[in-house]
């Protein structure tokens, strides 16, 4: 959605440049555009980190912490040693050897392939703390519904003027069936796809007196550009008309100062109810 | 040889020396790119003497050495130069150590701005601009993140081109430094390169910080005597920021800096004892910092503290994360710091450019320090002491409740990020960000390219938070210049510059003039009394950096990247030579920090009461 690209595009950009483990990159993109041998390594991939967890849990988890992130140990996931190791080539190292002088005991019996997995959990817990910069799509809707959906219902017909566009019949039913909770919470405070959604339109009235109408393509301080009724494009020199824009998404800037975070939530609650 | 004689040519005493200098300065020019000088001297040895055809030759190749000698001298940059305000050049990041981003230059004026014309482009095909060039003896010098430009500053043809393919962040890239005949360059992958000025060759280069732990650097560096101080970028791990002074000639760390205080020294206190969260406590040193000679103080901006949006593990103010430091650049000390966002959990680094001006404050002469912060809060400061002077909104915001004592805003506890989301004006880009502010000592006004951003923020953190810990998600941007009285931090005049987030910075100059752009492509000249529009052109991009300007051969430059396009505007030639044009002679002599109004203009009756 346009109004999260500025947001993706800063979390996809530091993502890539720490390429500290790829588990997590189907997260990121689509798979379906994945070659196949891809899609086979990254489910390999995740049975690794799988085995790693419970084979950390077991053995290093006292210490480090059943998530690595430290415990009577120091946290894994910032280690600078485990953000250097390549499938292992470092962590075995300390598991075979330990670290005496730290009070780390040695574990000679730890095979390759075990190794091998908990540095892919290892890996996997530091792209984990990387990729916590973005908020899933799948985002649990529980998390989201701490509101009472009365009183959004109320807001929506009373003080917050929703009604006044929208109608739980019209427009907006089935509206929780057509997004993800995480979208709908996002488009109830302002609906940022304008593709799809309401467009910004224009009357220019020319020193003759005469009336053009239409759908908005451009506007800045100096030019005003629109298709008028018949489909063909047309542009005028602000300074010689008068331009009246009507942006039928006004009323949600507005709304977004008023709102109190209990507002949101209650509203949130309603319009997830609309199923 | 030839391939790199520039002539430096001084600002002529009288316009009389115009037409043979251009003639010196064409013959150079082509000199430099190794055809005419070459051509006359092999034909001149080539042919037999006895001939008229050589001894014209031989003439014209005597007359070309005399005039090439005066102009065969040291292009680099004596750092001691710095230390007073640039006039003609712009030798530093933001133009001179002050960081207003205000030129004496008056050629291209309010009078005269509607003729501005295009002098060159100069498209680097790789990545957006968001980098300041130098402009050092004519040469401009300027980065996108794993390259760097030396371009004519005449003519817009590249001298070099260096290139240093590298792993890292490559969100951008800010510019360089220089001192004496060489370049500071950061990298992505957080190391500093030394390249020789000349042919973009490197002299040595040196690793800043650890790319594996997820640092990388884009900032310009800032030279101090014979300091390089450099600082480094990276939220997305916990790691400890920091800010490094390096020898210029070998790169050795001098002294270094880190945001937090070691454990149990003073500042510790406001971080957890028993965890090991300050050492991992971000608060990185992105942006180029000031200076002032006379106190012999550096000011920087610190980061945002880490978990970023998770703030359980770091209970307390978190110094010296979110704050305007004071530091002595010769030894690294910290001498006064002042925090705009204590405990912040919304990623509002206070790196914005620290502004240095004396004025008058309260019917005293100060020397202040304004900072137009992330948060949406103007600071402006004391900056010998740090002593803290105005805190006002430069924007509407909904996190703060008050300003506390210290003159610190105080954060609502519903404003902090939450798993069914906090609805928050700004967001985590902020009510301003890298971008350029400006103060004009002519007008007495701070300028800011601000924001209305609202924001949703969620704690996505269970258990212990490492990274970033959530996320906000952008909802409505709406963009505004804004003109602040540093007295009050009180809105003098808007310029609206439209939907979306701004990331243009901007230039003013003793023409009475405010270049930026808006968001619409539209490069704009703005009346910095009134914030009227005098001047404004469709570029087809945006400005995604900061405009600089300088004065070659005589001639205002105004230099502007759109996207990937550096331009390069002027004056047409017959104003240039008009009685009209007036270099600015008496702006040399005008003391660091001055605010220089004239007496009586209209816009000094605030400034003088």
């Amino acid at each position: 959605m346009a109004q999260f690209v500025p947001t993706f595009q800063r979390k996809a950009s530091r993502f890539a440049a720490l390429s500290l483990g790829v588990v997590f990159s189907l997260a990121l993109c689509n798979s379906d555009a994945q070659p196949q041998a891809a899609a086979q390594d990254s489910v390999a991939q995740n049975s690794a980190v799988e085995r790693g967890r419970k084979q950390f849990e077991q053995s290093c988890g006292f210490c480090h912490g059943a998530d690595a992130t430290g415990a009577r140990g120091p946290d894994l996931v910032r280690s600078p040693l485990v953000a250097h190791d390549v499938k292992g080539d470092l962590i075995g190292e300390v598991i075979r050897h330990g670290r005496p002088d730290k009070g780390m005991p040695p574990i000679p019996a730890m095979t390759d392939e075990q190794v091998a997995d908990i540095a892919a959990f290892l890996h996997a817990r530091a792209a984990e703390a990387l990729e916590s910069a973005s908020v899933p799509k799948s985002y649990p809707v529980e998390k989201l519904l701490t509101g009472n959906a009365d009183a959004g219902k109320e807001y929506f017909n009373g003080p917050g003027g929703c009604k006044n566009c929208h109608s739980p019949t019209g427009d907006l039913a089935g509206i929780a069936a057509k997004y993800s909770p995480i979208e709908l919470e996002a488009r109830m405070l302002y609906p940022g796809d304008r593709k799809d959604g309401p467009q910004t339109t224009a009357v220019v009235t020319l020193p003759s007196g005469e009336q053009i109408k239409g759908q908005v393509v451009h506007a800045d301080d100096f030019v005003v550009g629109l298709r008028d009724a018949s489909g063909w494009y047309r542009s005028f020199a602000r300074d010689r008309v008068k331009v009246e824009l009507h942006d039928p998404l006004a009323a949600h800037g507005e709304l977004l100062g008023k709102l109190t975070e209990a507002d949101v939530h209650n509203l949130f609650a309603y319009l997830e109810s609309l199923k | 040889m030839l391939s790199h004689v520039f002539p430096t040519i001084k600002r002529p005493s009288s316009r009389a020396n115009r037409g043979p200098r251009r003639a010196r300065f064409c013959l150079a020019g082509v000199g430099e790119r190794g055809s005419c000088g070459c051509r006359l001297l092999y034909r001149a040895l080539a042919l037999p003497m006895s001939t008229m055809q050589g001894r014209v030759m031989l003439l014209l190749l005597v007359f070309f050495l005399v005039l090439c000698a005066p102009f065969v001298v040291a292009q680099g940059l004596d750092p001691a130069a710095l230390l007073k305000p640039a006039t003609d050049t712009w030798p530093t990041y933001n133009g001179d150590y002050s960081g207003r981003r205000f030129s004496p230059l008056d050629q291209i004026n309010a009078g005269n701005i509607g003729s501005l014309t295009l002098a060159w482009a100069f498209p680097v095909r790789v990545a957006a601009i968001k980098s300041t060039p130098l402009e050092v003896n004519g040469i401009l010098y300027f980065s996108t993140p794993d390259n760097v430009w030396a371009v004519d500053a005449r003519f817009g043809r590249e001298i070099w081109h260096y290139e240093r393919r590298s792993e890292g962040d490559h969100i951008g890239h800010r510019g360089l430094a220089m001192y004496k005949n060489w370049l500071y360059f950061t990298t992505p992958d957080a190391h500093m390169i030394c390249l020789d000025a000349k042919d973009g060759t490197v002299r040595w280069n040196v690793e800043l910080a650890d790319p594996k732990l997820g640092y990388f650097a884009t900032m310009a560096p800032l030279v101090i005597r014979d300091h390089v101080i450099a600082g480094v970028s990276g939220d997305v791990t916990d790691v400890r920021g920091f800010l490094d002074s390096l020898d210029p000639e070998t790169g050795a760390l001098q002294w270094r800096w880190y945001t937090e205080p070691d454990p149990g020294q003073p500042g510790s206190e406001t971080w957890p004892k028993e965890s090991d969260a300050i050492l991992h406590g971000g608060g990185m040193t992105w942006m180029t910092g000031t200076y002032d000679p006379g106190l012999n103080l550096l000011y920087w901006g610190t980061g945002n503290p880490n978990p970023v949006l998770a703030g359980e593990g770091r209970p307390g103010d978190n110094l010296y994360t979110c704050s305007i430091v004071a530091l002595n650049p010769d030894t690294g000390k910290l001498v006064w710091f002042f925090q705009t966002s204590p405990h912040d959990v919304h990623d509002w680094d206070s790196v914005e450019t620290p502004v240095l001006f004396d004025a008058t404050f309260q019917g005293k002469p100060r020397k202040l320090l304004a900072q137009a912060s992330r948060n949406g809060f103007f600071f402006v400061l004391d900056r010998v002491n740090g002593q803290h002077l105005v805190t006002a909104p430069f924007i509407d915001e909904t996190w703060a409740s008050r300003v506390d004592s210290r003159g610190r805003p105080v954060a609502k506890p519903e404003a902090a990020p939450s798993p069914d989301g906090a609805l928050v004006e700004p967001g985590s880009d902020g009510s301003t960000n890298w971008m350029a502010p400006s103060f004009d000592p002519q007008t007495g006004l701070f300028y800011v390219n601000a924001r209305r951003l609202f924001s949703i923020f969620y704690l996505t953190a269970t258990g212990k938070a490492e990274g970033w810990g959530g996320r906000d998600h952008n909802l409505w941007a709406n963009s505004t210049l804004r003109a602040l009285d540093y007295r009050t931090g009180k809105v003098v005049w808007n310029h609206e510059l439209g939907n979306r987030e701004s990331i243009a910075g901007i230039l003013t100059t003793a023409g009475h003039l405010l270049f930026t752009a808006d968001n619409s492509g539209n490069l704009l000249a703005l009346d910095p009394a009134t914030g009227k529009t005098l001047w404004h052109l469709n570029m087809g991009g945006r400005l995604v950096a900061s405009p600089m300007t300088y004065l070659l051969d005589d001639r205002q430059y105004l230099i502007i990247p759109v996207e990937d396009i550096l331009y390069a505007f002027v004056l047409p030639e017959h104003l240039v030579a008009g009685p009209q044009s007036q270099t600015t002679e008496t702006t040399n002599t005008r003391p660091f920090h001055s605010s220089s109004t004239p007496p009586g203009a209209p816009w000094n009756k605030g400034l003088t009461k």
